[in-house]
């Protein structure tokens, strides 16, 4: 198959998938018994009849709930999610504001813990049954196991109350202010402000959470990098590699880990959704004000534009990473060029 | 592989070197504090802000024509007012204004500033609007005198003239910028979103910026006029958690906490480092229960709110917070308040209880919604409280389901009136006792948010109501709102349970701090040691 | 570590029946005078904000947490396996249909899930039991799919079709007996799993009331009183000990079931 028929395949497989995220997000926002009016507008515009009407007539209220739809995917296609009630913004702006903060901190998370993650999985693998694959595995079993609350507690107990080593929460000190907006990363807007003092505060800032995000997300990496190194080290050009007399280490790191790591990669895209949880949840205990935050108070103060927002964005950045990783593995995978 | 080594001992490095850099503090050009203080900003409109943390913030950036003494609310003193006028028949304010007065433009604060000021917080109708209902009329025969006119006599006028809400701002500035004082200024006015990220005042900062759950930042204004304040910023750090906002303070990130509570203090007694504050705090947690039926259902019986009353563990509150037990709405510490000092409060009684909810009707108890804020407010967590409340009732048969909510969405219904059963914390408005009005029928609170209305008061109960707002003697005033106080212990849709005690903790090295009854914060006061 | 694993998770069962016989105090009982106070000879695990003992609470929250994860695990698996055989068997229209629609529900991350069915319905146990059992169909649904294409051509399937067998009859006892051990252990290494997503929501005050004793949610209260090590420090301790006797459990059984991974 030509890598163009595979890209198109993939693409009529990806469209509709897009448009049912859409379909999903609407059904839960209108599962609410609530009058949408209500649920949508500011308490102190209710009573404002232009807002009531212009609101009533922008998501065509009046129509039937399929006409609606469509009318709010026109919108949706416009880049128009609608304003957030809680910060009275639009929704597209409060996700570029917030959304910086969340990648910063998966970033240092996600590499940060595919480091350790393949390092530790290829010892084990490597030293198999000896002590060191013993406590790597028992370890890794802790790290998946160990509800990431309370590792960020345990972090923020000894590191930063008792032995005060690291930063507490928040992404920049209290006297810190942000950098001038260019991407909206910290580390790299402050590098290019040539603001040093605040490059250091960011990056203090990102050691503690982003340990306790790579701590979790290492421990499934881990255990994957583990059993599937130790699958393609059993297999016939392995056999033969060892063979032709090359040492150990080269066998391993250069036969063994490349296709050892095609199943990690592919386990890295459905990860998604496992760092999404740590983000949430530790942005909620470092004070990180990122995209979980962001959803979160919109779930607790019913802010359906924002949770709407929110929802499709997360799914439709799920469905483009898993077209990404599809798209690798034409290159990786030489089944599929053969098909 | 050696790459590798090289590369594995230059992030180790990079992690010292980090790690390193923690140590060693960074110069400061500037004076700046940092508050750690739990954020409940509802809006910095002065027209349309009114929480506790706006009146913080609203202190500093902006100015009202009279004021309290630093301390405490013994006496009305000038501001933007240099002395008034009260006419004979106590209906007519008349202000002269301070002329070196400016806006942190450098424009003058003019008469016409004040009237636009005043009519904007009127026609605005947000939530401090009701402050500005005594007056009908206000003019400026000049741009250096305010002549307010009122609708009837209001002994505490001037008290309430030092509410934030009463704030001058700059009219041409917040024109400019959507703002209207016109009659339909409710839904004409867009200076709201402005006024959330700029000031327009005439106080000894500026807002710089108002990061919403994040931080406000204030700076110095360099017009100021009066005083200057020793600290050229101020940021107000939004730690809603009083555990951290204790670490923080240890730790030296920020100056003042807040929001210490009363299990906190022992730990910090001893640590040099840190100054303690303890004052008697003015807010009021109560149980709020809806009048009307079909909000309210089984606690709209007035026998059942006696027995809720009578059903809760005081002393269990005061173990939790310290303070006292207020025996009304009425703020322990404003003049004639019943109180468990001198034995004027509800004290607990099952069996009382349990006898009224049999009378009323429901011999086994019954099932309820408590609605209230997931919120910590002045280091008190309304999430224990109301699990005790749900403790102490489930001791006369009432099964009490909680429901905290968000913060902003809880005080919503809360003034909308829309939930049954809440509970809630109450500041007083005016620091004089009619500010127990609000929670008599026609007052705001029993009006809007507990349905208890004037049509279904009895005559004796409105008549005492209109007594107490006119009286102006000291002891006549402690016998009427005496009086309104046992009339409510026996019949009210309210059940306060505690009035705390407020602790407040500084670095050491900072001076200055007051405790305000009024605005709780004067960050300009605030200094540093050395 | 299999045999650890089953321990533990037989102790937890154990507390899960026995936890009002064993526990010291009553877990809603409050004492305000005794607040707070550290882990000592009354109350081993220390008390609560309001002299609730903890020990028993954490008895207690057995019973809320284990079935929670139990319940999405049940659920999700049986959705799953419906969909996935459906799919697997009649092929075509069909499949496409319900695999384009389970691909769509593994777009939504739990959390996120969670955070708007608790906006729309409300907080509660059971909505964030419903919304993780939204996502933790697809899974099975994508495994029962991809066996039962791989028996429903056997022999023995062909056997009973031929021999004039409805749908309904091949389907429940010829190829589905052929694709359970798979999915159960599925399940099994995803109990721990669902448990861990469970306490994650009540943490986020997306599961039980604030006074029911339930672990995720004493965790997230105890933030307030983060100085009291021990009101988070304990329930936190025993998610993970619960969801480790699980993996371990899972893990055991892969090991065992697994060919590749045995031996040399």
């Amino acid at each position: 198959m030509s890598f163009q028929r595979y890209l198109v395949r993939r693409l009529l497989l990806t469209l509709p998938l897009l448009l049912g995220i859409t379909v999903v997000a609407f059904l839960i926002a209108n599962a609410v018994p609530a009058d949408p009016i209500n649920a949508n507008l500011p308490p102190n515009q209710l009573n404002n009849e232009t807002i009531v009407r212009a609101f009533r007539e922008k998501w065509g209220l009046d129509k039937p709930p399929v006409e609606q739809y469509f009318v709010y995917l026109g919108n949706l296609l416009r880049g128009d999610m609608g304003r957030s009630i809680k910060s009275g913004e639009p929704v597209l702006a409060d996700i570029a504001k917030y959304l910086p903060a969340t990648i910063e901190l998966s970033t240092v998370g996600i590499v940060l813990g595919m480091s350790l993650g393949i390092f530790f999985g290829v010892v084990s693998a490597v030293w198999r049954n000896s002590p060191v694959d013993y406590v790597v595995r028992f370890l890794s079993l802790i790290g998946v196991s160990f509800p990431i609350f309370l590792l960020a507690l345990l972090g923020l107990t000894i590191l930063h109350a008792e032995l005060r080593l690291l930063p507490g929460p928040g992404r920049l000190g209290f006297t810190a202010s942000e950098p001038p907006t260019v991407t909206g990363l910290f580390v790299v807007d402050s590098l290019l402000a040539s603001d040093f003092d605040t490059l250091r505060d960011a990056l203090r800032r990102l050691i503690l959470p982003g340990f306790v995000l790579a701590l979790y997300l290492s421990g499934i990496i881990a255990r994957i990098t583990r059993s599937s190194l130790l699958e393609v080290l059993g297999q016939d050009y392995m056999r033969t590699a060892r063979a032709k007399g090359l040492n150990e280490r080269n066998v391993i790191l250069r036969h063994g880990l490349s296709n050892a790591l095609i199943p990690v990669v592919t386990v890295i895209g459905l990860m998604y959704g496992n760092l999404l949880v740590g983000s949430v949840l530790i942005e909620r205990i470092f004070a990180w004000p990122g995209i979980g935050q962001y959803m979160f108070r919109a779930s607790t103060s019913q802010d359906f534009p924002a949770i709407m927002g929110v929802s499709m964005l997360i799914a439709f950045i799920y469905v483009v990473v898993n077209f990404v990783v599809d798209l690798l593995y034409y290159f990786i995978d030489p089944r599929i060029r053969l098909a | 592989m050696k790459q590798a080594r090289q590369w594995f001992t230059g992030l180790l490095l990079l992690i010292l070197a980090l790690l390193l850099s923690a140590i060693g503090a960074t110069a400061q050009d500037e004076q700046v504090v940092v508050i750690g203080h739990a954020e409940s900003t509802d809006s910095l409109d002065p027209a349309r802000g009114y929480t506790g943390t706006t009146a913080i913030v609203h202190r500093a950036i902006y100015e009202t024509l009279v004021t309290f003494p630093d301390a405490d609310a013994s006496a009305i003193e000038p501001r933007l007012a240099t002395s008034w006028t009260i006419s004979e028949d106590g209906l007519v304010y008349t202000f002269t204004l301070n002329p070196a007065a400016v806006f942190s433009d450098g424009s003058p604060v003019e008469a016409s500033d004040v009237v636009f000021s005043f009519n904007r917080l009127k026609n605005v109708q947000g939530n401090p609007s009701f402050l500005a209902d005594p007056i009908a009329s206000i003019e400026a025969p000049d741009a250096g005198t305010v002549v307010i006119t009122l609708s009837a006599i209001r002994p505490s006028f001037l008290a309430e003239l030092t509410n934030n809400a009463f704030s001058v701002s700059n009219a041409e500035v917040v024109q400019a910028n959507g703002g209207t004082d016109a009659a339909d200024a409710a839904t004409a006015d867009a200076a709201g979103a402005w006024l959330d990220a700029n000031s327009a005042g005439s106080g000894p900062y500026i807002l710089e910026e108002w990061d919403k759950t994040v931080r406000t930042v204030l700076v110095r204004n360099p017009n100021y006029y009066g005083e200057a304040p020793f600290f050229d910023r101020v940021i107000i750090a939004n730690i809603p958690e009083s555990a951290a906002q204790k670490i923080a303070l240890e730790s030296g990130e920020i100056d003042v906490a807040l929001e210490i509570t009363a299990d906190q203090v022992g730990d910090m007694e001893s640590n040099a480092d840190i100054s303690l504050f303890k004052s008697p705090g003015l807010a009021v947690h109560f149980i709020i229960m809806n009048q009307d039926e079909s909000i309210g259902g089984p606690v709209s019986n007035p026998l059942v709110q006696r027995a809720i009353r009578l059903a809760l563990d005081y002393s269990g509150y005061l173990d939790l917070w310290g303070g006292v037990t207020p025996g009304s709405n009425l703020a322990v510490g404003l003049l004639g308040a019943y109180s468990s000092l001198d034995g004027t409060a509800v004290t607990r009684d099952l069996d009382a209880a349990r006898a009224l909810l049999a009378e009323a009707g429901y011999p086994d108890g019954f099932e309820i919604t408590l609605e209230y804020p997931d919120f910590t407010w002045q280091g008190v967590n309304m999430n224990t409280n109301a699990q005790k409340i749900q403790a102490d009732l489930a001791e006369v048969g009432i099964t009490v389901t909680l429901q905290p909510g968000e913060l902003q969405v809880a005080l919503e219904r809360y003034r909308a009136g829309e939930a049954g059963f809440g509970y809630w914390f109450w500041g007083p408005d005016i620091l004089d006792p009619l500010d127990l009005l609000a929670f008599l029928p026609g007052g705001k609170v029993a009006t809007e948010r507990a349905k208890w209305l004037t049509e279904n008061a009895s005559a004796d109960l409105l008549d005492l109501i209109n007594q107490a707002s006119l009286a102006t003697e000291a002891t006549a005033r402690v016998e009427i709102f005496g009086q309104l106080q046992r009339y409510m212990q026996e019949n009210a849709p309210f059940a306060p349970f505690v009035q705390p005690d407020l602790t407040v903790a500084t670095r050491a090295s900072v001076a200055g701090y007051v405790w305000h009854p009024q605005w709780a914060l004067d960050v300009a006061l605030l200094s540093r040691a050395g | 570590m299999v045999l650890a694993g089953l321990l533990v998770v037989v102790f937890w069962l154990a507390m899960l029946l026995l936890a009002p016989l064993l526990a010291p105090y009553d877990p809603l009982a409050q004492n305000v005078r005794n607040r707070l106070q550290p882990p000592g000879a009354l109350h081993s695990m220390g008390t609560d904000e309001l002299g609730r003992d903890i020990f028993s609470r954490i008895l207690h929250g057995t019973l809320v947490t284990l079935p929670a994860g139990l319940a999405v695990i049940a659920f999700g698996a049986l959705i799953g396996i419906v969909v996935g055989a459906l799919a697997g068997y009649y092929g075509g229209l069909l499949d496409d249909l319900l695999m384009r629609i389970t691909e769509l529900f593994m777009a939504f991350p739990t959390i996120i899930l969670a955070m708007a069915l608790a906006a729309a319905l409300g907080p509660s146990i059971q909505n964030a039991v419903l919304a993780l059992v939204i996502v933790w169909w697809p899974a099975y649904a994508r495994i029962v799919r991809g066996l039962v294409l791989d028996v429903k051509h056997r022999d023995y399937v062909e056997a009973a079709r031929s021999a004039g067998a409805g749908d309904f009859y091949i389907l429940s006892r010829t190829i589905l007996p052929n694709c359970l051990a798979p999915a159960l252990i599925l399940a099994t290494l995803d109990v721990g799993n669902a448990i861990l997503t469970f306490a994650g929501l009540s943490f986020l005050g997306l599961g039980s009331a604030p006074e029911v004793p339930e672990w995720g949610r004493m965790v997230s209260i105890a933030i307030d009183f983060f100085d009291q090590w021990w009101m988070w420090l304990y329930p936190g301790a025993v998610i993970a000990s619960l969801v480790m006797a699980f993996n371990f459990i899972g893990d055991g059984l892969r090991d065992l079931l697994d060919p590749r991974l045995r031996g040399k």
